[in-house]
This record gives C-alpha cells, structure tokens and sequence, in this order.
C-alpha cells in the first residue's frame, strides 16, 4: 500500500465523526479588527458580523495534519457559507465541524487530495446560526 | 413597445463596483484576525518554495472583500441567505482587486447575483452568491 493511499483511507475514515465542539463569544474588539482587516468601515460591523467572519470566530480543529503527508501545499478551493440569524456582539457561538467527504482526483499535473468539511454554528439559544461548508485541497 | 417586466429590468442591474488594492500588510493583518497562519500569506520564500509566485491572497479575504460589494449594494433592504465562492486562481497583493457583481434572478422577494473579482491582468474569475430578501 503506498503512503499516498494510506492517507486517503485514513481520512476517509474520518468522515462524519464531528470534531470537538468549539467555542467562543463575539467580541467587539475582534470584530472591529476583523473588519479594519478586510477594509470595510461599514458602521454596521460595530454590533454585527460581516459574511465570512465566523470562519475567524471558531476555527474547528479536524485535525488534518495527517493529510499534510500528501502533496507539498494546502490550498482553498471554495467556500459556501448559509446563514439563517444575524449573529451579533455578544453571541456565544459553539461551532462543530466534521468532514464531508475525501477524495482524490488525478489529472494531467498530477493528484489531488480534496477534504470537504462542514460546520455548523449555534448560538446561546440553541439555534443554529449558519453553517459553512469548506473544500480544502492537498496539492 | 412591450412593458419590460421588473424581473427582466433587474437582470439588468449591475452593482457598483468596489475596488480593493491589497497589500502584504493587510494580509498579515487578515492572518492576525482570521487566525490563519499559514506562511504562504505573509513569507516569500516560504510560498516560493511551494511553487507560489510569492505571498497571495487569503481566500478567505476575496471573499470578504466580495462580501462587502454585496453588503454596501444591499444596505438595510434585506439579508444575505447563502454565499457560494470557488477560488479559481490566485491573487497577489499590490495589485488592484476589482469586485463585480450583477443580479442574474429575481424571484418574488429572493434575489440570486453572480459576483466575481477580477485583477489587472486575468480574466474575471466568477464566484457566485445567492440571497434572498
């Protein structure tokens, strides 16, 4: 069995077991200097989150170093974010993530490994926010 | 002359465009709010020695800086449902970040746009975005 392969079935069996929940409350200050980051002085920001900043809340740990084995880089394939409530200063955010789905792609440059995650927010009510679902790639 | 209906005068509609100029520092501010410290957006010879031209672009940061087209066009009419984005190349910093977007459906209160950035010398690569008011 080659490593390459190994990896793959090693990830694969990761699909569907949700990582530890994370957690973390939104914070004015952070806010602020998520949306100074971006270069966006929309004044609404100051109580409110922008689109993807949930992605800086609660990074999810998959641990995934183990797909580091494959390739030499990791790069962002794309992003779908859903949003069902406003989430606002003060929300205590719990995010759980999993993996979606593993696989692997072969083309004219070479192989591809592609880690699809997804993870869902909820706040201090119990209901759920928004949820983000993420393609990483190993190159 | 036909009545043009309001879901064909919509179609038309395109939203203003917003122009991001990016710099290394701003990425190393992004990786500082994100908490993404992977090297290939603030060290050179690290992205160099995987085959990057130099630093680029978080993702993630397109995306926000679409994000924001969509928010400033949007105001107070209503809210964003679903943001889709599909990274199809990448950006480095220095370079003007262009943000274009253009309603492509209208369907009683839900309004679906396409969005894209595009930089000074590459085609537009296109992410989409659909939302709903």
């Amino acid at each position: 069995m080659s490593t390459t392969t190994s990896v793959v079935e090693r990830l694969r069996a990761r699909i569907g077991v949700a990582a530890p929940p994370t957690e973390a409350t939104v914070e004015a200050g952070h806010l602020k200097r998520f949306a100074e980051a971006i270069g966006d002085d929309n004044p609404r920001w100051k109580t409110e989150v922008p689109p993807t900043f949930l992605v800086a809340l609660a990074p999810v740990s998959l641990h995934l170093a183990e797909a580091e084995e494959y390739g030499k880089g990791w790069l962002n394939g794309g992003n779908r974010f859903e949003y069902f409530e406003a989430v606002k200063v003060g929300d205590r955010v719990t995010a759980t993530g999993k993996v979606a789905d593993v696989y692997e792609k072969t083309g004219g440059s070479g192989s591809l490994l592609f880690i699809i995650f997804e993870t869902d927010y909820v706040n201090q009510h119990g209901r759920t926010v928004a949820r983000l679902r993420g393609t990483a790639i190993r190159r | 002359m036909g009545r043009r209906s309001g879901d064909e005068r919509n179609c038309r509609q395109d939203l203003p465009e917003l122009v991001k100029h990016p710099t290394t520092r701003q990425l190393v501010q992004y990786a500082g709010a994100q908490g993404d410290f992977y090297e290939i957006h603030y060290d050179q010879g690290y992205a160099q020695s995987v085959a990057l031209p130099g630093v680029i672009l978080h993702g993630l940061l397109k995306a926000a800086f679409l994000g924001q087209l969509v928010t400033d066009w949007l105001g107070d009419r209503g809210d964003l449902k679903s943001f889709e984005v599909s990274y199809r190349g990448i950006d480095v910093p220095g370079r003007p970040y262009r943000c274009r977007g253009r309603v492509t459906k209208v369907d009683g209160d839900q309004v679906e746009l396409e969005v894209w950035g595009e930089d000074p010398t590459a085609s537009a690569r296109r992410l989409g975005m659909r939302l709903w008011r």
